[in-house]
């Protein structure tokens, strides 16, 4: 009920604000239409050319591991910043919300709306696919594509958020926190990054190895962002 | 309502409070007065809960801050001492909000309840970015109420309000605690905790003083009666030299004097003035303010 009543609240919020709306609900679509765009480019491009097919579907593919990071980064640094800005930290402490149920309604106001524009603009983006080409690729609707989608999606969502609320705790600037975070998700995205520039196509070894890097890295992130999330801390320490 | 024993916390070396005892009771008023830093926030936030004492306890509405913080946040309104409220929401949205986190199943005749008191039924629909700050202060107020709470714990109810506003929050408040809720507020406004406050608790780390106003009064200062003469004179001293005047001085054309039960004392005090040959202007006594008492014992602590 709290939970509901707090998730429902941030997102009334947070997309109220220009910034966060144009972010969540823009830049999904533009990537979303570049991706189609680079698929479209790599369609029917000779044998010989294959590495840079398989380099512009790595890049089509990357910018859906963007989106799961860059969404809740914008919605979290506006929902714990605002709530330091506006002062509302502590009534809000003062309530019997539990800091689980606080630190979960933070989390999943800016992971559920990530997800779900993730696998909307790329449900957009196959049928955008399917009506240039006629069909969808098999290298893009793939078991690593799609596991991607599904398991790595989730992990940097989390990463994003987790970020957030380490970087948030210790600024009153929404930019400097927008800025700290989304740059934490980049060594996350090597591997990928790597693939791409080696024009080797993803595979289900390079999805697991990026699952267990990010699945290392949020756990990390989670035990220091749930030490970080107490009623003291937050009152106390959070600057 | 309000019970702390031996209560302190620490924050590393630093004491922010220490073994503060007292009570509220039911429909009580209590302020809390100390200079900044003395400890006063940190006071209120472990009675809300909000932080653990390092020693001692605090019963709230029956329950321990520390074992219970959930039951005590569920019996408790907090007035913070910026209003903390969500600018891009609407003053209905934050209220509503707020109720249902403090677990109000139909938060919406409350709501009303206190808009329409707090004179704020107007502007209901309005973002909260778009009031004035004394509009925001109410609503703050209104927040710390909607679920009810026996203890209210308000930290500069009236701050920047202008003279209409912090009457009608005054008034609202002393209506509070005539429903048997406890209030223990926080406040620079002497005046204001001299109106309000059947009790006055000094804070600085430590509880330096407790009483109700005139009692604070009297244990410091005792009671000075000045008496104006038409034809002051030395000698008037040395005739007045009785059991109960304490350190009786001229000062121009006024006699004064402390003496221990003016009720009892002062006609006495004045038929010997007649016999001396005083021509009596009128006599009165000397008014002394909360702000007295407060600089008194905060640089009396100081100094000690």
């Amino acid at each position: 009920m709290r939970l509901k009543e707090l998730v429902a609240k941030e997102w009334e919020e947070v997309f109220k604000i220009r910034l966060v709306l144009f972010s969540s609900l823009f830049m999904p679509l533009l990537l979303a239409g570049l991706a189609a765009y680079l698929v479209w480019q790599g369609r029917n491009l000779p044998q010989e050319a294959i590495g840079a097919q398989v380099a512009l579907f790595n890049t089509a593919l990357m910018y859906f591991m963007v989106l799961p990071v860059m969404i809740p980064v914008t919605i979290a640094v506006y929902s714990i910043v605002g709530e330091k800005e506006q002062g509302t930290l502590e009534p809000l402490l003062a309530t019997p919300i539990s800091d689980w149920e606080l630190f979960l309604g933070k989390a999943l106001a800016a992971i559920l709306p990530a997800l779900a524009l993730t696998w909307g603009v790329f449900g957009l983006f196959l049928a955008a696919v399917w009506v240039m080409l006629g069909g969808v690729p098999g290298m893009v609707l793939s078991a690593p594509w799609l596991l991607s989608l599904l398991l790595l999606s989730p992990l940097l969502a989390l990463l994003g958020v987790l970020v957030t609320m380490l970087v948030s705790s210790r600024t009153t600037d929404p930019r400097a926190a927008y800025q700290f975070s989304g740059l934490a998700v980049v060594p996350a995205l090597v591997p990928l990054i790597v693939y791409s520039a080696r024009q080797a196509a993803v595979n289900l070894f390079l999805v697991g190895l990026e699952g267990g890097l990010l699945l290392a890295v949020d756990l990390a992130a989670f035990w220091l962002a749930v030490r970080l999330f107490r009623r003291e801390e937050i009152l106390t320490r959070w600057k | 309502m309000i019970r702390t024993q031996g209560l302190t916390r620490r924050f590393g070396d630093l004491v922010a409070v220490e073994d503060l005892s007292l009570e509220v009771r039911e429909g009580e008023i209590v302020a809390l007065l100390g200079p900044n830093g003395a400890g006063k926030t940190t006071t209120v936030r472990m009675l809300a809960a909000l932080l653990a004492p390092t020693g001692g306890q605090a019963q709230v509405a029956g329950f321990d801050v520390a074992r219970e913080p959930q039951a005590v946040r569920r019996h408790v309104g907090v007035l913070t001492e910026t209003p903390g409220l969500y600018r891009r929401l609407s003053a209905w949205r934050n209220l509503e909000f707020f109720a249902r986190l403090y677990g109000v199943r139909d938060p919406r005749p409350n709501i009303e309840r206190y808009l329409v008191l707090l004179g704020l039924w107007e502007r209901r629909g309005d973002p909260v970015g778009t009031l004035s700050k004394g509009m925001r202060q109410k609503l703050a107020l209104a927040r710390a109420l909607l679920h009810e709470p026996a203890v209210l714990l308000l930290d500069e109810p009236t701050s920047g309000l202008d003279p209409e506003s912090a009457r009608s929050v005054r008034e609202f408040i002393q209506e509070l605690a005539g429903e048997r809720r406890a209030v223990l507020l926080c406040t620079h406004n002497l005046p204001e905790a001299e109106r309000l406050c059947s009790r006055i608790a000094l804070l600085k780390t430590r509880l330096i003083a407790l009483g109700n106003p005139e009692e604070l009064k009297g244990q410091l200062f005792g009671t000075k009666v000045l008496v104006k003469l038409a034809n002051p004179k030395p000698d008037f001293l040395q005739g007045i030299s009785l059991p109960f005047v304490k350190e009786a001085r001229l000062e121009g054309p006024t006699l004064a004097m402390r003496v221990e039960e003016p009720e009892r004392h002062n006609p006495i005090l004045i038929r010997r003035l007649v016999e001396l040959g005083a021509e009596i202007q009128y006599v009165t006594q000397e008014e002394r303010t909360l702000e007295d008492v407060y600089l008194e014992l905060v640089e009396g602590e100081d100094e000690a």
